[in-house]
C-alpha cells in the first residue's frame, strides 16, 4: 500500500504547479486551466485523507467540487467569449479598462 | 513491487508531466489535451485508492464534458498571437511556488492529523462497495448541500447562456421594433 504521504505531496505538487500557471500565463484560457490543475490537486488531497481515516465524506465533497468545476467552467468561457466578443484580444495584460 | 505502488509512481509521474505540459505548453489546444492526459491520471489514481465512483465521475464530468466546454471556446477565440508566459513573473512564480510546496509539505507531515476517524471501516466499505458508500453519506446527511449543488448548476446554466449571448442581436430587434 502506498502511505497518503504520498498522495498529498503529489496533491501540493499539483497545486504548486496550476499556481504558478496562473501567474505567469498571459492567455485567460491558459489561466483557466490552470484553475482546473488546482482543483484537481485538492480532489487527491480529499480523497488520500478519506483513504487514511476510513471515511467517505471527502469523496462527497469531491462530488461537490465537480459541480462546481462546471459551474466555474461553464461561467468563465461564458465570460471569456464575452471578453473576447468585445475586444478582440484574450490577453491579460491589456485588460485595463477600470484603470484609471 | 507491489501493483498498488506500481501504478500509484506511473500516474503520478504522467500526470506531473502533463500538468508541465498544461503549464508551459504555448499552443493552447496542446495545453488542453495535456490536461485531459492529466485528469485521466488522476482518475486512475483515485482508483487506486479505492474510490471508484469518484474516478468514474471524474472521466465522465472532467476529462469530456469540461473539456469540450474549453474546445468549444478555444475553437471561436483565434489564435493567442502573444508570448506565452511572462518571463518577469517567471523568475517571481518559481520561488515563491517552491516555498509554497515546503509549507505544505512541512503542514501535511508534521501538523496536527488527530481526526476522528470516520466509521466506514474498510470491513464496512469491503462488503457494501465503494458506490453504496458515499450514496449512503450523500443521501442522508448530505442531501441538503446535494440540491443546493443541483440549484447552482441550474443558475450557472442560465448565467452562462445569458453571458454567452450576442448582444448585437438584441440591438437589431430593438432598432427594428423603434423603426
Amino acid at each position: 500500500m502506498v502511505p497518503y504521504e504520498y498522495y498529498v505531496a503529489l496533491s501540493g505538487l499539483l497545486l504548486v504547479l496550476g499556481l504558478i500557471g496562473v501567474i505567469i500565463r498571459k492567455n485567460i484560457i491558459a489561466i483557466l486551466l490552470s484553475t482546473e490543475l488546482m482543483l484537481n490537486a485538492v480532489n487527491i488531497a480529499f480523497v488520500a485523507f478519506d483513504m487514511k481515516l476510513a471515511d467517505v465524506s471527502g469523496q462527497v465533497f469531491v462530488f461537490f467540487i465537480l459541480t462546481i468545476a462546471a459551474a466555474e467552467a461553464a461561467i468563465g468561457l461564458g465570460l471569456i467569449m464575452a471578453i473576447y466578443r468585445l475586444r478582440k484580444d484574450v490577453d491579460v495584460n491589456t485588460l485595463t479598462e477600470l484603470k484609471l | 513491487m507491489e501493483l498498488t505502488s506500481l501504478s500509484f509512481w506511473i500516474f503520478s509521474t504522467l500526470a506531473v508531466l502533463s500538468a508541465i505540459g498544461v503549464v508551459f505548453l504555448k499552443n493552447i489546444v496542446y495545453a488542453v489535451l495535456s490536461l485531459i492526459s492529466t485528469l485521466i491520471m488522476v482518475s486512475g489514481l483515485f482508483f487506486t485508492m479505492g474510490a471508484e465512483l469518484i474516478g468514474a465521475l471524474q472521466i465522465i464530468i472532467y476529462a469530456v464534458a469540461i473539456v469540450v466546454f474549453y474546445v468549444l471556446v478555444i475553437s471561436t477565440v483565434p489564435e493567442f498571437k502573444g508570448e506565452t508566459i511572462d518571463p518577469n513573473y517567471m523568475f517571481v512564480s518559481l520561488p515563491v511556488g517552491f516555498l509554497i510546496f515546503i509549507e505544505l509539505a512541512y503542514v501535511s507531515l508534521y501538523g496536527a492529523w488527530k481526526s476522528n476517524v470516520g466509521m466506514f471501516t474498510s470491513e464496512v466499505i469491503k462488503e457494501m462497495g465503494n458506490v453504496k458508500a458515499v450514496a449512503s453519506v450523500l443521501f442522508t446527511k448530505y442531501l441538503f448541500p446535494f440540491e443546493v449543488a443541483s440549484i447552482i448548476l441550474l443558475v450557472a446554466m442560465i448565467g452562462a447562456i445569458i453571458i454567452g449571448k450576442k448582444d448585437h442581436v438584441i440591438e437589431e430587434e430593438a432598432s427594428n421594433g423603434s423603426l
